[in-house]
């Protein structure tokens, strides 16, 4: 086991995978990958695998889930060479402080609902509990349509942003793929740009079949492996854009209890507008917050201080335009532990969706994407820079030709990264109140830093 | 004379002046070209075509022309992923050839609408989430505007549009001023099925003329909503339910409620009401089955033809017969199955004849690009 202050130092680089093999040749399938983090159950705890996994540069952590031993199980995994412990699951507080007091480094991966964000101890603010992101598709195999007759998007990018924005440390989703379901490369590639256009990592994890044709080492298998590592890499080499910071014109003030920690809520429907968005959890709403703000979402002003509310109304005395829940409205919570807001409540959070699809309308408040039904952004930028980065995903198993994008601001120079491929200029051009610029053809993921 | 034989023959006159009606229909050239692609010379076989029908420039030099495009259901629904224009859309490349095309044969102004699905926002934005590249089209020609016809637009009254002899279904309809203040009106049709009037071709397109704000399932019950959000399936369709009232009513609301009663004849009055001045229909790459991907077994097919014609009803039924059908097929044969026959209704109401042997046809003959549009 590394010092837990290597350790520290190293998890924000980690890039995280389930493995599910203590054959220390498998190890060879991740020479050339970012992939430098084994998560491993309890039958692939090996001594040998840990020394190997090490000698490759590789991190190895134990998962435990919980059961009457769980404490004694996860003190097993330091004591056979391996670097840490994954608690997967809700644990009693009392492992947990066991496991912080005996120093082995421990990443938390509970549901969203037992997510401790206001705990500075943690390594990773994690979850296991995911969507498995994708278009959804009717039981007739058509797409699901959004009330736009947009196809509707499952996605984890709400949830996300909201911890990237509540906190520096690194992010991760470790949702596995739904059983009885056929996962194409593409399908992976989705899921990990789902998480990292928001500057987050999923946890790598295959379904069984893909599993046991890639430790077979199956040509077609070892092909898709490589189109997923190279995702992978396309991020990796691309670390900086993860340290930028959302930019745009709208904020969304919103925190745990009004529902920010569900998928399909407020940040994902309009994420499915494609417009930027800053998420501001409730605990960090001030001025400094709202400076590049001109007009906000108030989920739940009731749960404002007074000097918050102070801000949201030098926010509007300075112009700023503020949409806030109506008095009495109340985020519909999910009383089961679900990570979606139950479909009964879907009229009640439509209610405000509908004010909201309002006030933004065709505004353009950093980047208006055309063309884009099948697709989810991010626009980032670093502090005080003179580059804005657009990243993109496409959750349709088709390429989308022929996207436009509209920003604000005048940039001279526009440049397209996808995996695999070199960066290709693109021509820009004035629109109204900034720079338009086309994208061709774009398979599943893309980015485009404008300069 | 018996009271029998009276109703009789007061049945049958009716009946003998569409038939004369019909017989002196206009019967004009109609044009029809090979064009297997997109990325060739588009601009070319488009001028080959309208310089066989006798030039484009006696139509359109000084003029506003006025394209009302196909951008049929939300461009968010896609057949199998692939590019709007290459299913059940205008494709982008037809607009600007054809943009191109009426610029340099002298038109004034070129405007594009269409009544966008569910919205009354900016055509300009529809367009872009259709995937057209307006920085291309405007690059293609300096004369392009937009109007999205869904609701008022840009426009500060609609323009009535009375269907002469009176309508079968509405006696006058309600459109933004785009549909009036123009010289000329094109309809750019794709070649596709229409699960319910048989074919879409360019005189099934201008049902789009309508706005959602006042024959739309939320439009105002005494006025215009001027944000609709949904289609016109309760108003039209199924008459279920009347347009705002702002606008003229149905004639006899007891009337068949079959959508394949309605629909066609709801086209044929709109086509009398705003008659179509340049009918321009893409069969390059379309769809099959149906007219849009809400249908289920739809084929993506490559035709590879384009039709052109200064009457729709002329142009609508040579396409017709290039999609394998009888163009004068009664309701109950292809494709006309569950619907009356539109372009017979057009055709009895003087809009042009649906008779091949009177319609001269250029370029290509219909037998060397039929293309089966049947499964």
């Amino acid at each position: 086991m590394l010092p837990l202050l290597l350790i520290l130092a190293a998890v924000p680089d980690w890039v995280p995978a389930r493995w599910h093999s203590s054959d220390v040749k498998t190890l060879e399938l991740l020479n050339q990958t970012p992939v430098n983090c084994l998560l491993l159950e309890r039958s692939e705890w090996s001594p040998g695998f840990a020394k190997a996994a090490k000698e490759h540069g590789i991190a190895t952590l134990g998962v435990v889930r919980p059961s009457a031993d769980a404490l004694d199980q996860a003190r097993k995994p330091t004591t056979l060479g391996m670097d840490g412990v994954v608690l997967e699951g809700d644990f009693d507080a009392t492992v947990i402080k066991a496991l912080l007091d005996s120093k082995i480094p421990t990443v938390e991966l509970p549901s969203r609902a037992r997510m401790r964000l206001d705990d500075p101890t943690l390594l990773v603010y994690g979850s296991d509990q995911g969507l498995w992101p994708g278009i959804q598709v009717e039981d007739n195999g058509s797409a699901k349509s959004a009330p736009s007759g947009a196809p509707w998007i499952d996605t984890n990018t709400g949830f996300l942003r909201f911890m990237r924005a509540s906190t520096d440390k690194p992010v991760w989703i470790a949702n596995i793929p739904p059983a009885n379901m056929l996962v194409t490369a593409q399908r992976y590639i989705q899921a990990i740009a789902d998480a990292e256009i928001t500057g987050a990592r999923w946890v790598v994890a295959f379904d069984d079949d893909f599993n046991k044709r890639l430790l077979a080492r199956e040509p077609r298998a070892l092909a898709d492996w490589k189109r997923i590592t190279a995702a992978l890499s396309f991020y990796e080499s691309h670390k900086e854009w993860r340290a930028m910071r959302p930019h745009g014109q709208l904020a969304l003030i919103q925190d745990a209890g009004s529902g920010a920690l569900l998928s399909g809520s407020v940040l994902d429907m309009i994420a499915v507008k494609n417009a930027p968005v800053q998420p501001v959890p409730t605990p960090k709403l001030n001025n400094e917050a709202m400076k590049d703000a001109k007009m906000a979402v108030d989920v739940d002003p009731s749960a404002l201080s007074a000097a918050q509310k102070e801000v949201l109304k030098s926010f509007t005395r300075a112009g700023g335009t503020l949409l806030s829940a109506p008095p009495g409205w109340t985020f519909p919570m999910p009383k089961d532990g679900s990570i979606t807001v139950a479909k009964d409540d879907f009229k009640k959070l439509d209610e405000i969706w509908k004010e909201v699809n309002g006030m933004v309308g065709h505004t353009n408040l950093g980047a208006r994407l055309f063309n884009v039904s099948s697709m989810l952004s991010n626009l980032v930028a670093p502090a005080g820079g003179k580059q804005i980065v657009l990243e993109l995903v496409n959750y349709s198993d088709f390429p989308v030709e022929s996207i436009t994008a509209q920003v604000l601001g005048a940039y001279k120079h526009a440049r397209l990264y996808v995996p695999g491929a070199a960066p290709k200029d693109l021509p820009v051009y004035e629109v109204e109140g900034g720079t338009g610029v086309d994208i061709d053809k774009l398979d599943v993921i893309g980015t485009i830093i404008l300069e | 004379m018996t009271r029998r034989e009276l109703m009789r023959t007061l049945a049958a006159a009716p009946l003998a002046g569409r038939l004369i009606q019909a017989e002196r229909s206009p019967a004009m050239p109609v044009s029809v070209a090979r064009c297997q692609s997109y990325d060739g010379d588009l601009t070319g076989a488009l001028a080959t075509m309208f310089d066989q029908l006798g030039g484009l420039g006696r139509v359109v030099k000084n003029k506003t022309v006025t394209i009302k495009v196909n951008l049929t259901g939300s461009p968010g629904l896609k057949f199998q992923g692939k590019p709007l224009g290459l299913t059940h859309y205008t494709h982008p490349k037809m607009a600007a050839a054809t943009a191109y095309l009426l610029e340099r044969s002298g038109a004034r102004r070129v405007r594009f609408v269409e009544s966008a699905w569910a919205t009354a926002g900016p055509l300009e934005d529809y367009l872009l989430d259709s995937g057209w590249s307006l920085h291309t089209l405007f690059s293609a020609s300096k004369i392009v505007e937009f109007e999205n016809t869904n609701a008022l637009g840009k426009g500060k009254r609609y323009s009535r549009f009375k269907v002469p002899g009176g309508g079968h279904i509405y006696p006058a309809f309600d459109l933004n001023h785009a549909y009036e203040d123009t010289d000329v009106f094109m309809s750019m049709a794709k070649l596709k099925d229409h699960a319910t009037c048989g074919v879409t071709l360019s005189m099934k397109n201008c049902f789009g003329n309508t706005p959602a704000s006042i024959y739309g399932d939320d439009a105002g019950e005494h006025e215009p909503n001027e944000n609709p959000t949904k289609g016109r399936g309760d108003v039209c369709h199924e008459g279920s339910r009347q347009p705002a009232k702002s606008a003229p009513s149905e004639l006899d609301p007891k009337s068949s409620r079959d959508p394949g009663y309605r629909m066609p004849r709801i086209v044929a009055d709109l086509n009398a009401a705003r008659p179509v001045d340049i009918a321009l229909i893409d069969g390059i790459e379309t769809i099959a089955g149906g007219e849009g991907p809400w249908i289920r077994g739809l084929r993506h097919v490559k035709p590879g033809v384009i039709i052109a014609g200064f009457n729709a009803v002329n142009t609508d039924s040579v396409a017709t017969a290039v999609m394998g059908y009888d163009p004068r097929a009664d309701k109950g044969k292809e494709p006309f199955k569950n619907c009356d026959n539109t372009l017979k209704l057009a055709e009895a109401m003087g809009l042009g004849s649906t008779d091949l042997s009177r319609i001269e046809v250029r370029g290509s003959r219909i037998a060397d690009v039929q293309f089966k549009f049947s499964a």
